[in-house]
Formats: C-alpha cells, structure tokens, sequence
C-alpha cells in the first residue's frame, strides 16, 4: 500500500472511530512513518538502528545474502508489511526448510493480526498508527512473504487483469516491463515489475516485487499464479480487499480507543462506514494509481480539518533536540520507535518459538534495553 | 543485482580477463586449465541446483525447468572433465563450441529483454554477437592446423571480451519495486 491508504485513508478510519482530527493525524502520520523510518534516517536522528521499520532501496542493494541480513531483512519486513498468516501452516511432502518460508506468507486475519493490534492497546497512538499499517498491509500483500525467497515470491508471466464488462467481467492480459525510467500504465496494462532472480535470496526476491505494485493499487482486479500455489491460479480483488481493510482499520480503531473488551479477527465496522458507502468505493475502484488527492478531500469532508501533506522531518528536531535518553522516549518520535521495537520484537519471537529461524531469535528484551541506552 | 553480486561479478570479470591473458602467454597449457576450470564450475552448479530442486524448488511452479537446468549443466561439466586431458586441437575445438553456445544463449536473453524493454537488451546483444562472431572467426582459422596457437588466442581474446562485459554489466543499473 501507498501514501494514499496509509496516510489519508487511515486518517478517515481513524475519524470515523471517533478519534480528534489531532488525534487522527498522530495515527496516520505513523502508519505512513513505517515506510520512511530507515536504519539510515534512524542513524541521521541519532536513534537506536535496530528500531528500523522499512529498509531503503540502497539499505536492500548493499545488504549481503548471510544469515545475519537475510535475518534482519525478514524481521523488518515479516513484521511491520508482510505479517505471516499462519506460522503452524502445513503442506504435505515438502522439506523443513521449505515450510519455514511458506510459513511467512502473509495472509489477513492471522493470529499475529490479533496480537499486533491488542499489543498495541493502551500504548500510543504511534503504536496505533503502527498497528494500522501492518493490518492493511495483511491485505495488500497477502500471498508474498517478507523475506527473500525465489520459491514463494517468484511469478511467471501468467496475469490477468479482470475488468467489469456490463454485467461480466473481461480479461486483459498484463505485461511486465523492468526499467526503471518506465511508469505503470493502467491504460495500456502495462506495469514495472522487478526482473527474474535465479538465486532463491535475491533481494529481487522480496515480497511483491516480481507482482510490481499491482498488490499496491485499490483499484486492480488480478489473476495470477504465486510460485507457491501447486499451479492453481489466485484471483486478487483489490477493490473488495481495501474495503476489508478500511473496515477492519475501524474496528480495531475503536477497540484501541475503548480500551478495553477483546479484538477479534475477521470482524468489520461496516455500520460505520455506510453513510459514506458510495464515495468510499467510488475512490477505491477509480482507476488511478496514486489516490492521494481523494482520500484527503473524503477526510476534510469528514472533519472539517485540514489534512497536511506528510513530512518525514516534522518530529525530527523535537527528537533529536531532547535533553535525554528519558526525555527522547517522551518525544513523537519516542514513542513511535518504542512501538516499533515492541512490534518488531513481538513478531521475532512468535516465529522464533513457533521453530522457525528465518527471522533470528527472539530478542525481545534486549531490544527494550538497547532503546533506553539510546544505542 | 545487490553490491555483493556486483562485487562478486566484478572479482569474477577480472579472474576472466588475467585467465585471458595468461593462455595467451602460455597456449599450450593454458587450454587445458580453462577446460578444467570449467569442468568443476559446471559441475558444481549443476549440483547446486539439483539439490536446490530436491529442497526448495521442487513444490514452485516451473521449478522443473531448475532441475532440467541442473542436469543439463552438470552433464556439461562431466564431459568437460572427460575431454580436458584430449588433444589440445579436441579442447580447443570444444571450448570453442561452448563459447558459441553461451553466444546464441546472449542472443536469446537480448530478445526476451528487449520483448520486456529492459534496457540491457543492447549488452547482451553485443556480448552474444562477439562470441559467435569470434568463434566463427576460430574455426576458419582452424581450418588449417598449422595456425592452432591463433585458435587459442582467438578462444582468450574471446575470454578477456566476456570479462569486460561482466564488469561493465556490473556497473548498471537494475530495476528493483521499492515495496510500501
């Protein structure tokens, strides 16, 4: 997902939850966050690295292929954009060291969905926005897993794009392109993808990188078929899935506003959202590939409020102009980090324990410490 | 391609070239050395990749064409070996196939390129040319027996070239989703 879902539209969620305008724009500046808080922006404010919550393009091309960064890499990505659905999944006839990858697929509705939106009741609202970012990324970009492996991530050239016809569907065959001077091109079907990798770790082989941004798009209706999937074709329908996100965003926003009672997977607040039915769908299935400019129109509508532009520097200076260590915690920024280590930390160890090595072992404790000393 | 690989890539363009540069110098040895060297990398890859298929590979669509690749390879390999201490005319002769071989196969990921507007279309197209045109070159000048040492010049310029490219297709840039 892009700005558009996890700045603008996460702020709508957020209102139509019944949080403050203030509020609401603490909850989507951090979902939108989690794609900028880099280890290297993290260096430049001076904050702990390992709270990092997305890798930069140059951070992915100079990461090596040992353990120690394939770690790193699955644990960035595994917990904060592609949340596993089942890390006890099963498939018949296939090695240990294959089930450990397809264990990590993202699916929606997982249990790690459940622990990250109640680990982060009675937090922040940083750790709100955080937890807004994983759950519609468990919609986004369900079926790729966020570590390097040719064998679950890789597709072939077999996509289709599913188009209403009347009162059918039509069926237009995508074609993939990978330069990078070239853009994706609705129109013509034509969409930037990242190129075939022969070797299983290849960064190229990260999440949806080989479906190029078409997980990325509300509204695209696709078929394909994943490398994981035994030959059967999936059929990806983006507009439904988004509307399941946007829901799914407000119920737990409500619970994490309550504070109390219980999170349940696979439960909506569709009742919130049907006075605005029409224009929230009407957004979603517009055929365009970045919605900022409507979803941000849909959310002064809503509360009368201006939406500022997001600016990845705006709680920089307070940070880093802190006293102390303590002090720092107290910050936006602070807060954000701490909520990010809790996450992070949260998910390495739910797939340590479930025997799974791929995102190292869990250091829950060490991380909390490591924050504190400002390291 | 990440800085390892290109680092990798780079390591692997240089060893091409001095390799290039020492048959030259030495003809009569430097054949058998290439062949062998060649020999344990394709076997060597041919393994990895039938293990990699009996692991992994095996439950992902199109993972056959890994093990049909592996097999393919590894027999290239065995059968490299088996020639390696042949006639230096026999290796030259072979390795020369080969050179044509991975040329025709430049020529095909040059038209898959360009059939997905990749711009590395162009490299590929110039290093798959070169090879052919060099080991079409070799087997005229072969044609004569007498000139065997040219064979082994034209088989390490044809090296050295290869090595160039690789270094150069290390520099490029790739095209990679920055995925949010």
């Amino acid at each position: 997902m892009q700005k558009d879902f996890h700045y603008y539209a996460t702020y709508c969620a957020a209102y139509l939850a019944g949080f403050s305008h203030d509020e609401c724009m603490d909850i989507c500046y951090s979902a939108q966050f989690v794609d900028c808080c880099s280890a290297t922006y993290l260096s430049k404010i001076g904050a702990p690295r390992n709270a990092a919550t997305t890798q930069l393009q140059l951070e992915l091309m100079s990461a090596g292929s040992d353990i120690l960064s394939l770690q790193n890499i699955t644990r960035i990505w595994s917990s904060f954009h592609f949340l596993p659905g089942d890390l006890y999944a099963y498939r018949a006839g296939c090695t240990g060291i294959y089930l450990s990858k397809y264990r990590l697929i993202c699916r929606p509705n997982g249990m790690l969905l459940a622990a990250t939106v109640r680990n982060a009741m009675g937090r922040s609202l940083q750790a709100a926005g955080i937890a807004m970012h994983v759950l519609a990324d468990t919609w986004a970009h369900q079926n790729f897993a966020g570590t390097p492996s040719l064998v679950i991530n890789n597709t072939d050239d077999y996509f289709y794009e599913i188009m209403p016809l009347d009162d059918a569907y039509d069926e237009h065959r995508i074609t993939f392109r990978h330069s990078t001077t070239l853009k994706d091109d609705p129109d013509e079907h034509i969409y930037v993808n990242s190129p075939y990798q022969g070797s299983e770790h290849s960064i190229m082989n990260l999440g949806h990188g080989r479906a190029g941004h078409l997980p990325d798009y509300s509204f695209i209706r696709y078929k394909y078929l994943p490398a994981w999937g035994d030959y059967e074709e999936i059929v990806k329908d983006n507009p439904a899935d988004y509307l399941r996100a946007f829901t799914q965003m407000i119920y737990a926003l409500k619970y994490l506003r309550r504070g109390s009672g219980s999170f349940e997977v696979g439960r909506y607040d569709t009742d919130a959202m049907i006075p605005h039915r029409a224009q929230i769908e009407g957004i979603i299935r517009k055929r365009q590939t970045d919605s900022c400019d409507d979803w941000r129109s849909f959310g002064q509508s809503l509360s009368g409020c201006e939406i500022e532009d997001f600016d990845i520097d705006k709680y920089q200076a307070e940070y880093m102009q802190a006293e102390n260590a303590s002090r720092r915690d107290e910050t936006f920024l602070g807060k954000f980090l701490t909520a990010a280590l809790s996450q992070k930390s949260m998910v390495t160890h739910e797939i340590f324990t479930s025997g799974n090595l791929l995102a190292g072992f869990s250091i829950d404790g060490r991380l909390r410490s490591s924050l504190k000393k400002g390291k | 391609m990440t800085v390892v690989q290109r680092i990798k890539n780079i390591i692997t363009g240089v060893g091409m070239i001095a390799g290039g540069i020492l048959m030259t110098l030495y003809p009569d040895m430097g054949i058998g050395a290439a062949a062998l060297i060649l020999s344990i990398s394709l076997t060597l890859y041919g393994f990895r990749q039938i293990i990699y298929y009996i692991t992994l590979a095996r439950k992902m669509v199109g993972g056959r064409r890994i093990l049909y690749r592996g097999v393919i390879i590894l027999d290239l390999g065995l059968f490299t070996l088996t020639v390696s201490d042949n006639t230096k005319v026999y290796v030259a002769f072979y390795l020369l196939g080969i050179h044509f071989f991975y040329g025709i196969i430049d020529i095909l990921r040059s038209r898959e390129a360009r059939r997905i507007n990749a711009p590395s279309w162009k490299l590929s197209l110039i290093t798959g040319l070169g090879n052919i045109m060099i080991t079409v070159i070799a087997f005229i000048f072969a044609a004569d027996l007498r000139t065997l040492n040219v064979l082994v010049y034209l088989y390490a310029a044809g090296v050295i070239y290869s090595g160039f490219l690789r270094i150069l297709s290390s520099l490029r840039r790739t095209a990679i989703i920055y995925i949010q």
